[in-house]
């Protein structure tokens, strides 16, 4: 019985342990380092809700990424392309063109998301170290204007950099759409039931197509912004990174079967991933390796306790009726 | 006769064609470079192909796992996650136990091994309670989850380093990626293991009810609960077995990498399973597939692979592009077949039937 008093709670360990500097790392200025680092990852995670929203998947973005990246880079690189804005419209026109690809043959081809944008990934991946466009070489900080370089980090408004801005716009503009605009509850009800929003007259492979459309431009958007942030771009760049993207939608509560998921849920989720990314390190628990196993866990808790909560929440509903 | 008809319409008769096609290519193409003086000898022969099988091989294994629950209608993308995990598994074991000795310990690689394949069994395990616990939860996000769980596990016991050994006991399992030289052919080891295997599960997922079930419940899932199949266990225990084919091509892997183990040996490696076992016939919504068109896909991946990469000196990368084209076309092609047949179908049905009313006024 006494051991059971001596048991301190969990929260203790925060106090006791005051060399975790959890505090400062929540106060201080590793917040901008967390939204910094998480800008690029929360721009796929909109795109990534409109596909998962109409219950499909795209695994291709990483891939589209590193392509428009590539492509805006090179183009730069060769003195063809000097100008900021254009850089940003570029990226967002290719991914947007290979997502609308994606989208035709998933709706129209009907072959399943996940293997369409298996083959895309493979396909564009394969693109970037061909002769015409990267070769064996990477983009270096060397090849880009000091003005582009510039752009989204040294510039900042109300003490954010506009790479964080950036995708603040994006967020706002995605949740404006999916939540006030027709088409935007189209990708909803095509997601929830396709045959009946098919009945009401929902265009639906249309509005497939648009979403992968959408998913695919935020991609070639967040190329830019690679590009922009890193400075430097090659053909690996952030391969296998998708599933991170995935993980945040996943974590903000968007179902992967379609019809259910808040752009809310999705900021709060890329907002976690990129904190653990960023302030694990920091607060000096085990090496960096230990982000991975981290985001293993959480996300595999919170789909768990998502699930064993609403089992709990219909059986109460059940008790309540007595039935 | 019946037979024959429903052999040329099937999806393996199409992938031997396809096969023979691009072995024509190349073989056209060796030949035609011969004629030109670019070349002294041909390359694209069968030996030779045979003899360079080997790293394309070395995947198959977890075909053969991802082919059972592609056949269930679930997907299992942490297979590569998993084959990590036994593999560094087996490194970290095999380190504690007879780490810088001189010769090595046959025993204590006896023990690593064992400790590799039950891990891998393991995390299949885990995969496989969750997946029949949560119904909720499509495989993928399940085993998304648990891949990143492995992957951080596995960074987790091995840190960034990369534990390399020496010894002739360790090395002694690069042997499983040698060549074995039969009657003047020269086949890797992997490949008869592999067709072996191949065999086996041939018998059981065509041949025994058991195996049988398991499209069952690719096709519809209730309808096979309700006959009486237990469902969950036969999902739990394909998962476990993709879980063991995983740790097995970890240990050819290890074999092949010079006998190092690093925490990121087998990254994205359930890509190259999942893109063999579609191009055989199986599909994410599960019910279809066979055995032999998953071994011809292997051969096929292994042939683009080396035609291209050798004779036509294509970089590793448009290979991947090969892949992927040949990938999306096996899935497209077919379903806009289909497409076309139903329309005339319709057609042939809309001639009948105003056929019969012009008969009837």
């Amino acid at each position: 019985m006494q051991t059971k008093k001596e048991r301190k709670p969990i929260y203790s360990i925060l106090i006791e342990h005051r060399e975790i500097p959890l505090l400062a790392v929540l106060a201080g200025k590793s917040w901008l380092n967390v939204l910094k680092n998480g800008s690029i990852n929360m721009v796929m995670c909109c795109g990534m809700l409109c596909v998962l929203l109409i219950g499909s998947i795209d695994i291709s973005i990483t891939a589209i990424l590193a392509f428009a990246g590539a492509v805006a880079g090179k183009l730069m690189g060769t003195g063809v392309l000097q100008s900021t804005v254009l850089m940003f419209l570029l990226g967002i026109a290719i991914g947007a063109v290979i997502g609308a690809v994606n989208g035709v043959l998933m709706s129209y081809g009907r072959v399943i998301s996940l293997i369409v944008t298996l083959s895309t990934s493979y396909i564009v991946r394969a693109l970037i170290p061909m002769s015409w466009l990267l070769g064996m070489n990477k983009i270096n900080p060397t090849q880009l204007t000091q003005g582009f370089k510039d752009s989204l980090i040294n510039h900042s408004f109300l003490g954010l950099p506009f790479l964080v801005w950036l995708a603040v716009l994006v967020v706002v503009v995605t949740g404006v759409f999916l939540k006030y605009t027709r088409t935007g509850r189209n990708l909803y009800a095509v997601g929830s039931n396709a045959e009946a929003a098919q009945m009401r007259g929902v265009p639906i492979n249309r509005i497939r197509v648009l979403a992968h459309t959408i998913c695919g431009a935020t991609a070639g958007l967040a190329g830019i912004m690679w590009l922009a942030f890193y400075a430097a771009i090659e053909k690996g760049s952030a391969l296998g990174d998708e599933m991170f993207t995935i993980a945040a939608c996943v974590l903000g509560g968007v179902a992967v079967t379609g019809g259910y998921g808040k752009i809310t849920g999705v900021v709060i989720g890329a907002v976690m991933i990129a904190f653990i990314d960023s302030a694990i390190p920091q607060m000096g628990i085990g090496n960096s390796m230990i982000t991975e196993f981290i985001k293993g866990i959480l996300l595999l808790v919170a789909i768990l306790l998502n699930v064993i909560l609403q089992r709990i929440a219909e059986k109460q509903d059940l008790a309540r009726r007595n039935i | 006769m019946q037979k024959v008809k429903s052999f040329l319409k099937s999806w393996e008769f199409f992938l031997i064609v396809l096969l023979a096609v691009m072995c024509l290519v190349f073989k056209i193409t060796d030949a035609s470079r011969i004629a030109a003086g670019a070349q002294k000898k041909p390359i694209f022969y069968f030996a030779n192909v045979l003899k360079s099988m080997r790293p394309y091989f070395l995947y198959s294994f977890m075909t053969l796992g991802m082919m059972l629950i592609l056949a269930m209608g679930d997907i299992d993308i942490s297979v590569g996650a998993i084959g990590t995990l036994s593999v560094v598994t087996l490194g970290v074991t095999y380190n504690r136990i007879a780490g810088q000795t001189e010769n090595g310990s046959p025993a204590a690689l006896a023990v690593a091994l064992l400790a590799c394949l039950l891990v891998g069994s393991l995390c299949g395990a885990l995969n496989g309670f969750l997946v029949t616990r949560f119904k909720e939860l499509f495989p993928m996000i399940i085993t998304l989850a648990t891949q990143l769980f492995f992957r951080g596990f596995s960074y987790l016991l091995i840190g960034g380093d990369t534990l390399t050994f020496k010894d002739p006991t360790f090395k002694s399992l690069s042997s499983l990626n040698q060549l074995l030289k039969v009657g003047g052919l020269q086949i890797p080891i992997s490949i008869p293991i592999y067709l072996a295997l191949a065999v086996v599960f041939y018998f059981w997922l065509h041949r025994t009810g058991n195996g049988r079930k398991i499209f069952a419940i690719g096709t519809n899932s209730a309808a096979t609960y309700y006959s009486g199949v237990r469902v969950d266990r036969i999902k739990f225990w394909c998962f476990v077995i993709a879980g063991f084919m995983s740790a097995v091509t970890g240990i050819f892997f290890v074999g092949n990498s010079s006998s190092s183990v690093k925490a990121d040996i087998m990254d994205g490696y359930h890509m190259y399973a999942i893109a063999a076992a579609v191009l055989g016939g199986f599909s994410t919504d599960g019910g279809k597939g066979s055995v032999i068109g998953a071994t011809i896909s292997l051969v096929i991946f292994g042939v683009v692979k080396f035609g291209l990469g050798t004779l036509f000196a294509f970089p590793d990368s448009a290979v991947n592009l090969s892949v992927g084209v040949i990938l999306i076309l096996s899935v497209l092609v077919p379903n806009l077949v289909e497409d076309i047949q139903n329309k005339r179908k319709v057609a042939q049905r809309r001639a009948e039937t105003a056929k019969l009313n012009a008969a009837k006024a």
